[in-house]
């Protein structure tokens, strides 16, 4: 199976928020969603974003953690605090650039986004993927990826997650298109 | 058919100790195809997974259809019938009793009896919905005018497809709710859409509506607010609320003008162009700019994109349809299409937006005052004859044709009904001028009402009986395109609760009328009998079986028989089903919504969805997750009007018509005309935007105005304004 990536075109949300609903019904997520939407300017428009986990190729949370409970999967998903392990310190909720891990007070436990991993990892799109029903959210092969890639010029050909002046965080398993997507879509007439 | 743009092979995932069954959303006309989870040791649904290889979602879902489940085990069920014997209850959720089936339905049948004996047969009235499968919808008008013999059957489709209905009769001599496939929506080169709030009302039609944007197609969409459709609109038409009319006239004037008529197509399929060319030549721009408040450039800009796409899709939903000119509205935009000849042919069309989930075949197979199965009408003596003769009842035994559903209230109140049969629907939410209707429904000498919770309607009822959810019967539903589709039990029936199918019948049997009803034993045996009934009708399903359906992921209607797969496209032969084969271009004057503003109420009221809840709320707002996302309806204001008023972002207000009043907290957004303000309409009791909305009908479709009316913000003391 080819390998297939989390791919975000952000001008498409709707704001529906049916990832997060969707989100819930994940087999590992104990009903609770991990991903969020957020209001771009909500006195102004109804544009609107989803908030995921970008899945750093190095990520920071997994690197601030002093105990090594974030592992990161073979199809690079940052996975959840391991429960064994997760010592609820709290630092990568404060190490990720994004705010992506949540931190559970009665559990003494982190959790975060892992790509839906009990899918992802027999070829199946995360529940967030599966659902959205603009696109917006898209799980996709490689080459897939590298159409969108030719269309969408990215600085120096990697899909940072900001790209200036420094990345906040550096490459990222997810790829991301920003608001702006239709400009230089040649019109038909 | 070919394989869509977007299908992908995935397989689902399957966990330990459940099984999936593969089925269809309750919710709106999309119909989206999902699995519901089942538990196999306790037998009951746990959850959701998508349905990838369904062809109209594939696999897409809102956050109504991702939580539908948790209705069925919800804690609100209603598990035994219950009866109200004191009437001082009315109104409130106090005084029910739990009580068996027998004694429910023997108190039910005994009150029908005394009143029809006392007051004749059409004392009694059923009202219905259209959140139901086609086989409960036909047996609801056969229970009426056959089991309880009354000719005041009506249903909740008058505040939804009515003017749609209406509209395409008028125009195309055919009511089916789009004359292409979903699939056919990408691969348009231009969408016109009107009154629609598609990505919150038919949330999983967006990958389609973005994928013509980024084929470099266009965009038109016509609303008075910004919604997260509009927002990335080419050309964004912000019109007042209750103008189309003079849009589309505006529209076709420039369409004429400048040359984008198919002349051929006009000459050979069409009747009525000259009057109606005659009578648009006034809608200059300039004059339609006046009307409608939009600026002139963009009426031209939107004309030119029509008019110069070589394929296009004229696409419309309750906002042109919700007015006392609706059935107008709908004809005016069809308009455009014939005058183009951008109809009749793959990707080229007219489509509107169904609202309820079986909005299509509810209103097909005679639950409507009007109409028979297979789009059989009551004023056609063989029309009349034919389901007569179907049904085994003497002709001069078919009742007369009764009034729409807003109209019953009327009746009620002046005691022509006493008795009423309410199932699947929400009248106390959902209908116009919410105190007139509320003292209709306490006057009634006897109230029964169906539903799987205690609605706000329920709340005045005498009996209330528990029916099942979706997802604990068979039965098929006609999606948005006119897709004939089935739905499959996931779970046994919940409690004591029984399908509505079960209740009329055994009501039938008890009201002396069981010879034509006794023969039905479940959904299967209905679905027959409609496919042999609405044969030779405008919407004939004799062709259709569920084993078709499997086959094809659904079928088309019309479908005349076995060797009939159905039809996807309508008009493909250009032949419109008026009796001469052309199509009707209407000449439609405007006239303004039946209340303008005025110095004493000087907004213009609209209304509508929000993508957390669906219809009045009954279902969705006891989902844990949709409530949370939107609690309570929220006034959408410009802050430039919000300025005027003083008043600011999450501020209680009062908000006036002259029907009425509510308090609502405001939303401050620059996403809406500043002449208009917007309430949703999935609440009940003090919080229904309903009580202030205009009952005004349209004369054909007898589809009241909620889409414009005149409004007036009061700013309240400070002690009210931050109250809850």
């Amino acid at each position: 199976m080819a390998k297939q990536v989390l791919y975000i075109e952000m001008d498409n949300c709707i704001g529906c928020r049916s990832c997060l609903a969707a989100c819930t019904q994940c087999g590992g997520h104990d009903n609770r969603n991990r991903n969020y939407v957020m209001d771009v300017d909500p006195l102004q428009t109804r544009q609107t974003i989803p908030l995921m986990c970008l899945h750093c190729v190095n990520p920071a949370c997994a690197r601030s953690c002093p105990a090594q409970a974030i592992q990161i999967a073979d199809n690079g998903a940052v996975l959840s605090a391991l429960v064994e392990k997760c010592i609820g310190c709290q630092n990568c909720t404060i190490a990720c650039p994004y705010g992506i891990p949540k931190f559970d007070q009665e559990q003494n436990l982190m959790y975060k986004c892992d790509l839906c991993y009990d899918r992802s990892k027999e070829g199946i799109p995360p529940m967030c993927a599966s659902v959205c029903p603009t696109n917006t959210l898209q799980w996709i092969t490689e080459s897939e990826l590298a159409e969108k890639q030719a269309v969408h010029k990215l600085a120096g050909g990697k899909w940072l997650a900001s790209q200036r002046p420094e990345p906040l965080e550096g490459e990222t398993n997810v790829k991301i298109s920003l608001p702006g997507i239709l400009q230089g879509v040649q019109k038909l007439f | 058919m070919q394989k869509d743009k977007f299908f992908k092979s995935i397989k689902n995932k399957l966990h330990p100790g459940e099984k999936l069954v593969s089925t269809h959303c309750c919710y709106c006309g999309m119909q989206c195809g999902m699995n519901l989870r089942v538990d196999t040791s306790t037998n009951t649904i746990i959850g959701v997974e998508p349905r990838y290889d369904f062809p109209v979602n594939l696999g897409r879902m809102c956050p109504k259809g991702v939580t539908a489940y948790q209705q069925v085990n919800h804690p609100d069920r209603i598990k035994r019938p219950l009866i109200r014997r004191n009437p001082a209850w009315k109104g409130t959720a106090q005084g029910f009793e739990e009580v068996s089936w027998d004694e429910a339905l023997t108190y039910i049948v005994d009150r029908f009896r005394q009143l029809q004996e006392a007051y004749g047969k059409d004392t009694l009235s059923v009202y219905s919905g259209v959140s139901m499968t086609n086989e409960k919808c036909y047996l609801t008008g056969k229970f009426a005018r056959v089991g309880l013999q009354t000719r005041y059957v009506d249903y909740n489709g008058r505040f939804c497809m009515s003017s749609a209905a209406a509209g395409f009769n008028r125009s195309l001599g055919i009511d089916r709710g789009s004359t292409v496939p979903w699939s056919d929506l990408h691969q348009t080169d231009c969408l016109f859409i009107a009154g629609s709030n598609a990505a919150e009302c038919h949330p999983t039609s967006m990958f389609r509506i973005w994928e013509v944007q980024n084929r470099g197609g266009y965009l038109i969409v016509a609303d008075p607010r910004e919604t997260p459709l509009a927002r990335r609109a080419d050309v964004h038409l912000d019109l007042r609320p209750g103008t189309d009319l003079a849009l589309a006239n505006g529209l076709l004037h420039l369409l004429i003008k400048n040359g984008y008529t198919d002349e051929a197509f006009i000459q050979n399929h069409t009747n009525g162009f000259a009057e109606t060319k005659a009578l648009v030549e006034a809608y200059t721009p300039a004059y339609v700019s006046e009307i409608t408040g939009i600026a002139e450039e963009k009426i031209i800009r939107a004309a030119e994109i029509y008019g110069k796409a070589p394929e296009a899709i004229v696409m419309f939903c309750r906002g042109v349809e919700q007015q006392s000119k609706g059935t107008d509205n709908v004809s005016a935009y069809t308009n455009l299409a014939l005058v183009t000849g951008k109809i009749g042919r793959p990707k080229s069309g007219v489509a509107t937006f169904t609202g309820q989930g079986n909005g299509q075949g509810g209103r097909e197979h005679g639950q409507k005052a009007d109409q028979l199965p297979g789009y059989r009408k009551m004023d056609n003596p063989q029309h009349v004859q034919e389901v007569a003769c179907a049904w085994g009842i003497p002709v001069e035994e078919m009742p007369q044709k009764g009034v729409s559903a807003y109209e019953m209230f009327g009746l009620m109140l002046d005691k022509t009904i006493r008795g009423l049969y309410l199932l699947c629907s929400n009248p106390a939410v959902s209908a116009p001028n919410q105190n007139h209707v509320r003292e209709a429904l306490k006057s009634l000498d006897f109230m029964v009402c169906v539903d799987f919770y205690l609605s706000e309607s329920a709340e005045y009822a005498d009996v209330v009986l528990p029916t099942t959810t979706w997802a604990e019967d068979e039965g098929t539903t006609t999606n948005l395109e006119g897709r004939v589709i089935r739905h499959r039990q996931a779970q046994s029936w919940y409690a004591e609760s029984k399908p509505d199918w079960w209740i009329q019948i055994e009501i039938a049997k008890r009201m002396g009328r069981g010879q034509y009803f006794a023969h039905l034993n479940g959904p299967r045996d209905i679905f027959d009998e409609l496919r042999r009934v609405s044969k030779g009708g405008t919407a004939d399903y004799y062709g259709i079986t569920y084993e078709k359906i499997e086959e094809q992921q659904g079928v088309f209607w019309p479908c005349r028989d076995e060797h009939d797969q159905g039809q996807p496209h309508l008009f493909l032969d250009k032949k419109f089903y008026h009796p001469d084969g052309k199509a009707k271009i209407c000449a439609l004057p405007y006239r303004p919504p039946a209340e303008e503003p005025d110095a004493e109420y000087p907004l213009r009221l609209t209304t509508g969805r929000v993508v957390y809840h669906y219809l009045s709320g009954n279902q969705t707002r006891r989902i844990p997750f949709l409530r949370d996302m939107y609690p309570d309806p929220l006034l959408e204001v410009h802050p430039d009007t919000a300025k005027a008023y003083g008043i600011a972002h999450g501020e209680k207000v009062l908000l006036k018509t002259r029907r009425g009043e509510a308090v609502y907290k405001v939303k401050v957004i620059a996403a809406i005309r500043p002449d208009t303000v917007f309430v949703p309409y999935h609440w009940g009791k003090d919080e229904s935007i309903n009580l202030l909305t205009n009952p005004a009908l349209d004369p054909y479709s007898k589809m009241p105005e909620f889409k414009a009316c005149a409004a007036e913000i009061v700013k309240l003391e400070k002690g009210e304004r931050l109250h809850g």
